[in-house]
């Protein structure tokens, strides 16, 4: 059965008009990654409209191929400028712009490459294999467990907000308001509509989407009259030449780089709404402290452009996993392709894999076809990436705001659609310049719906509110919601040396160690276990240890 | 009493969205035989929201900003020229979209929007009309001919 689904999946996905569709995804995310202030979310919004008449395959073959050639793209204008082109090329520029300095663009570009590529190939292989387990897992949730899944979904995102935790929540809440306008779903009442009719079919979430992320996003960029006026890329950098043999010896002699990265950006996957901004730079952190020669991080060594480049690319498989297994987005970029997925009415849950399998497998092919694709279009093309960077900003932005309105149009036929596109823009534009960060709210959006549901069937099942919190899964999600809710004081409390600081991680591992030991299957109660008497030597350890003074 | 700063300002007007919307979900129709009504979600959200919201406000009032100098208007239009510029215009483009049609619309929006943020000499003036003609043009006809779909048409432009 497995096999003749991947089979079947392999032949949609190696159709040649699918193939053709896919490299051109693979290109403009390989532009659109290389342009500082063009994000892949950006990148991937744009070319959802495209999909719309495509069957859902070639749709999402097409966003694959944008998302993973803007996780590459991301570092070309990180090595070669030191602006990461996407926030996932952050630590790329630590290592990968000095290296370029020192006379070895070639070197530091065919580095970052091939990490990408192997990065993308080991996340690949995982979400093959783990995507299907995490399914079956799914299929134990009741909907007091999923309920609890988004409110954690929700309390993560905010959390990586940095220092702006509450901003983070909040926007988390409004974009839930946001997904309550309009006609219930569940009983079919008008909500907040005050009147207009336009709203009686509450806000279609890609204009809300476009609105927030790339519509805002440009303004941002334009702000600046200066640098709005400039080419993005200056000088020249024709001369540079991949020197693949080099990048892949170093990517093998720095293999346990390679794979830590990969397995830190595959978790960081995994979480709902992290995404491989985070990853990267928790991934470079992460080999500098094992490094043997931590000093020489920053000054141009191999170790830090591979831990970077291999560490976002491995993230886009994790959420990829996150979103096939449960239907909950693993970051802003799958949040847009359950966005696509449900304008072809497919709604991605634990039943997916099984209920769609050769989509799903025909994902998790295309994933790796995307992986080769980025490899041989950057090997064959980077010229002409980079001439696209030398462009100004201004020109292509407000080119890329008619292409919004056309997209936005093209969804339901409806000029509402554009203004509700510009009225999202300027809330956008006003949250992110008071602080307010934008992923929790298009969260907030994408899984208030899910949220009301699961609460509507869990209330309708039983009326004993106790089930939300003593169902094993159920409060293992409240523990992860918790704990990631206070993460962001525990991290002040440890850096003032606060003495509950210290215990932190040990109640954490206690009170996950608990559903987990309550939970079926033996598996499961034995690392529940461990996760105890884990938390327990963590206290013990603690207990013993000084407390450290803030002031010292 | 310290001073309203822009936060502080935030979530006042959060808290008052949240009390008009409040307000609103006792209009939201009652749905009999249905374990839960249409209003307890949002309810539920607004609930949450306003707790959030009283945090911030406290929040913002306990750490006030750092002085700044006195709100210049004239500053203020400086530093946010451009958004302003692409918002109105956008907005423009919106209002003419049933007179002009998207194609026509769309070229007067890309012309007009660049050569106010990029300048009027002469050489930008014909490059922002040739970017206009072609990137308008050729995606007008890649949605109207490849993807088949049938974009708004004016009254004096088709």
């Amino acid at each position: 059965m497995i096999l003749s689904n991947l089979a079947s999946a392999f032949i949609e996905v190696f159709a040649l008009n699918n193939l053709l569709l896919m490299a051109l995804g693979v290109a403009a995310g390989l532009i659109a990654g290389s342009i500082p202030g063009f994000t892949i979310t950006m990148a991937v919004v744009l070319a959802l409209p495209f999909t719309f008449g495509m069957n859902p395959i070639e749709g999402l073959s097409t966003m694959l191929g944008v998302y993973v050639g803007g996780l590459t793209g991301g570092m070309f204008a990180s090595i070669l400028i030191g602006i990461p082109g996407t926030p996932s090329a952050i630590s790329t520029t630590f290592d990968g712009f000095p290296m370029a300095r020192n006379g070895r663009p070639g070197l530091a570009l065919g580095l970052g490459l091939w990490a990408s590529f192997f990065g993308g190939m080991i996340s690949a292989v995982i979400l093959v294999f783990l995507a299907p387990t995490l399914a079956a897992i799914g299929l134990e949730f009741g909907p007091w467990d999923y309920f609890m899944l988004v409110c954690f979904a929700l309390t993560i995102a905010a959390s990586l907000s940095e220092g702006a935790m509450i901003k983070g929540l909040i926007a988390g809440a409004v974009g839930l308001l946001i997904a309550s306008v309009g006609e219930d779903h569940i009983n079919g009442a008008a909500r907040f509509t005050f009147g207009f009719g336009s709203l009686g079919a509450g806000f279609a979430f890609l204009p809300v989407l476009i609105g927030l992320f790339a519509f805002s996003q440009l303004l941002s960029d334009l702000s600046d009259s200066d640098s709005a006026r400039k080419p993005m890329i200056s000088g020249r950098h024709k001369a540079v030449k991949l020197e693949h043999r080099e990048a892949i010896r170093l990517n093998f002699m720095h293999w346990v780089v390679g794979l830590r990265s990969s397995l830190i950006g595959l978790f960081i996957g995994l979480l709902p709404a992290a995404g491989s901004s985070i990853s990267n730079i928790l991934a470079y952190d992460q080999s500098k402290k094992a490094s043997r020669h931590p000093e020489k991080f920053g000054q141009g060594i191999p170790e830090g452009v591979i831990a970077s480049e291999t560490s976002n690319n491995a993230t886009a498989g994790g959420a990829l996993i996150m979103m096939m297994a449960l239907g909950i987005p693993g970051d802003a970029v799958t949040a847009v392709m359950l966005g696509a997925l449900t304008i072809h009415n497919i709604a991605p849950s634990p039943t997916f894999i099984s209920t769609q399998a050769v989509l799903a497998y025909g994902i998790m092919v295309a994933y790796f076809l995307a992986n080769f694709m980025t490899l041989a279009m950057t090997s064959g093309a980077l010229r002409v990436f980079l001439l696209v960077t030398r462009v100004p900003l201004y020109i292509l932005g407000v080119i890329i705001l008619v292409y919004c309105a056309i997209g936005v149009f093209t969804l339901n036929n409806t000029t509402f659609d554009i203004w509700t596109l510009l009225g999202f823009g300027v809330l956008g534009f006003i949250m992110v310049k008071n602080g307010f960060p934008l992923t929790p709210m298009v969260l907030g959006v994408v899984l208030g719906p899910l949220a009301e549901l699961n609460l509507s069937r869990a209330l309708s099942t039983s009326d004993d509110i106790s089930l939300f919190f003593v169902r094993p899964w159920a409060m293992f999600f409240i523990v992860l919601a918790l704990f990631s809710a206070f993460f962001p004081l525990f991290q002040r409390a440890s850096r003032l040396g606060h003495g509950w600081a210290k215990y932190y991680g040990a109640a954490f591992f206690a009170c996950a160690g608990i559903p987990m030991f309550l939970m079926e299957g033996w598996v499961r109660s034995v690392l529940g276990a461990a996760l105890l008497l884990l938390a327990l030597l963590i206290a013990i350890k603690r207990m013993r240890s000084p407390v450290k003074d803030a002031t010292s | 009493m310290k001073r309203l700063h822009r936060d502080s300002v935030i979530a006042v007007l959060l808290l008052l969205l949240c009390g008009i919307f409040f307000w609103q979900t006792f209009y939201i129709r009652e749905v009999p035989f249905s374990e839960m009504g249409s209003e307890v979600w949002p309810r539920f959200v607004l609930i949450l929201l306003f707790v959030l919201s009283i945090i911030y406000l406290l929040q913002s009032l306990a750490n006030p900003p750092p002085e700044s100098g006195p709100f210049s208007l004239a500053a203020w239009l400086r530093a946010y020229r451009n958004p302003i510029i692409c918002f109105v215009m956008f907005a423009v483009f919106l209002f003419t979209l049933p007179y002009l049609g998207m194609l026509a619309a769309g070229i007067l929006f890309v012309f007009v929007t660049q050569t106010l943020i990029g300048g009027a000499s002469p050489r930008r003036l014909a490059m922002h009309a040739v970017i206009s003609v072609v990137s308008v043009g050729g995606m007008w006809a890649i949605f109207t001919f490849a993807l088949g779909v049938v974009l708004p048409r004016g009254e004096f432009f088709g």
